[in-house]
């Protein structure tokens, strides 16, 4: 999920510090820090008047709970990829396509009974500005989507209900990722994972814009 | 990083050289079944022109792939002195849906090839590999089934073994070592330095056979 904020507004670190308290609130307990980095790729052209076929950028993720996998996403071509972390060393080496921006997802992980909740900003590797606010919930003892879809709509019912009592200038919003396009099962993966991060980047980029 | 050499050998004496190899490594061999698909990026694409290999292993049941950057080989002096190619290679194993990516990203097939043979992996001052495999052309686009040797007389036999820039000079003895117990049969070499069959390889292999027949089973 990411925060939408209201029209006008601007992202804060204090809709970070409202979110974490709601969800100690709740009964959340600390449990850890939390940090994904994702990048994107973009193509390396020799001539740049040349049309190509290639897309026009793709996003690399690295997620903290698979150190050693390394995700591909292109949105375009509805494809994700699992490799070994070394495909980084390979795609510098080809020299094709460029890490051009990097995102880092930092903030903390909690437990909440049978789910895990993830709360953290998005800023660029290079800066510290703040490019959106983003939350994870997983529930912990199921691994189908269909079958955890109704206990995870009642929690995110909870969700916005102590949220909104803090008046904050925004929401929290979820966009159904289609897993089916990207040829993915009803068994939750962390491919799974790497397309809703592909999802949310696309609808921060679009909250930037509006 | 890794250490190789390269060789070939007769197929009429594949049979002497595993037996040579059963007996040096002390281990059973594996069979190795390896299509192998090299992409080139298109044009525009790339500071520089690329190059990778898309390897799938075919003797799983459920095949796995691996992408592989073989970069270009260490040079200077001191590695024109040495008997073995160092080079740098960077393996990651990845998702089957590999090949379409790629595509995806403006690389093009330039050719295929199946690899089909044996290998035999173990421990002897560096984690050595030696591959016995007859390399093999498709007749249409991925049909591994139909593969066709293309030297149906001819084996390669490659021997390679990780490394890295702190140890290389030991793997490289490692390797020289090893090569010399095989070179009654083959003469092993930098790739693309190909010393031939050699003159010895019939009576060596003659002489293997003979042994091995007399042993107890």
């Amino acid at each position: 999920m990411h925060w939408q904020p209201k029209p006008g507004t601007t992202l804060s670190t204090q809709i970070l510090a409202e979110a974490c308290q709601c969800v100690e609130t709740l009964g959340g307990q600390k449990d850890g820090r939390w940090r994904s980095v994702l990048t994107f790729y973009r193509p390396m052209q020799r001539d740049a008047n040349v049309p190509v076929e290639h897309p026009r950028d793709f996003l690399g993720l690295s997620l903290q709970e698979q150190p050693a996998k390394y995700y591909f996403i292109l949105r375009s071509n509805r494809m994700v990829v699992e490799a070994d972390a070394s495909i980084q060393v390979v795609m510098e080496k080809l020299q094709s396509y460029k890490a051009r921006v990097i995102l880092n997802f930092e903030g903390f992980q909690y437990k909440l009974g049978d789910f895990q909740v993830r709360v953290g900003k998005c800023v660029p590797s290079t800066s510290e500005a703040l490019r959106g606010i983003m939350m994870e919930i997983e529930y912990i003892p199921l691994s189908s989507i269909e079958k955890s879809r109704q206990v995870l709509e009642e929690f995110f019912d909870i969700w916005q209900e102590t949220i909104s009592k803090k008046s904050l200038p925004g929401h929290f919003m979820h966009i159904d990722s289609n897993f089916g396009d990207y040829g993915l099962r009803d068994l939750y993966t962390s491919q799974h994972t790497a397309v809703q991060y592909a999802t949310c980047m696309a609808q921060l980029i679009a909250a930037v814009r509006a | 990083m890794e250490c190789v050499v390269q060789g070939i050998i007769e197929t009429q004496h594949v049979d002497a050289l595993e037996i040579l190899l059963e007996g040096l490594c002390g281990i059973p061999k594996e069979q190795v079944r390896i299509h192998e698909l090299c992409l080139k990026s298109g044009p525009n694409l790339g500071v520089v022109p690329s190059e990778v290999h898309l390897l799938c292993d075919l003797v799983q049941p459920m095949p796995s792939w691996t992408v592989r950057h073989v970069g270009g080989a260490m040079r200077g002096a001191g590695a024109d002195q040495m008997s073995v190619l160092v080079r740098t290679v960077v393996d990651s194993k990845v998702s089957h849906n590999v090949l379409r990516f790629f595509y995806c990203l403006g690389y093009k097939l330039d050719h295929e090839m199946l690899k089909a043979g044996f290998a035999f992996s173990f421990n002897r001052g560096a984690q050595i590999t030696v591959s016995v495999t007859s390399v093999h052309k498709m007749p249409r686009l991925h049909a591994t089934e139909d593969a066709i040797p293309i030297t149906p007389n001819i084996n390669m036999v490659e021997i390679t073994a990780p490394a890295t820039a702190e140890n290389y000079n030991e793997v490289v003895i490692a390797i020289s070592s090893f090569s010399e117990y095989l070179a009654p049969l083959l003469h092993l070499s930098k790739p693309g330095a190909s010393a031939g069959i050699v003159p010895t390889a019939s009576a060596a292999a003659a002489s293997l056979m003979s042994n091995s027949a007399g042993k107890p089973v």
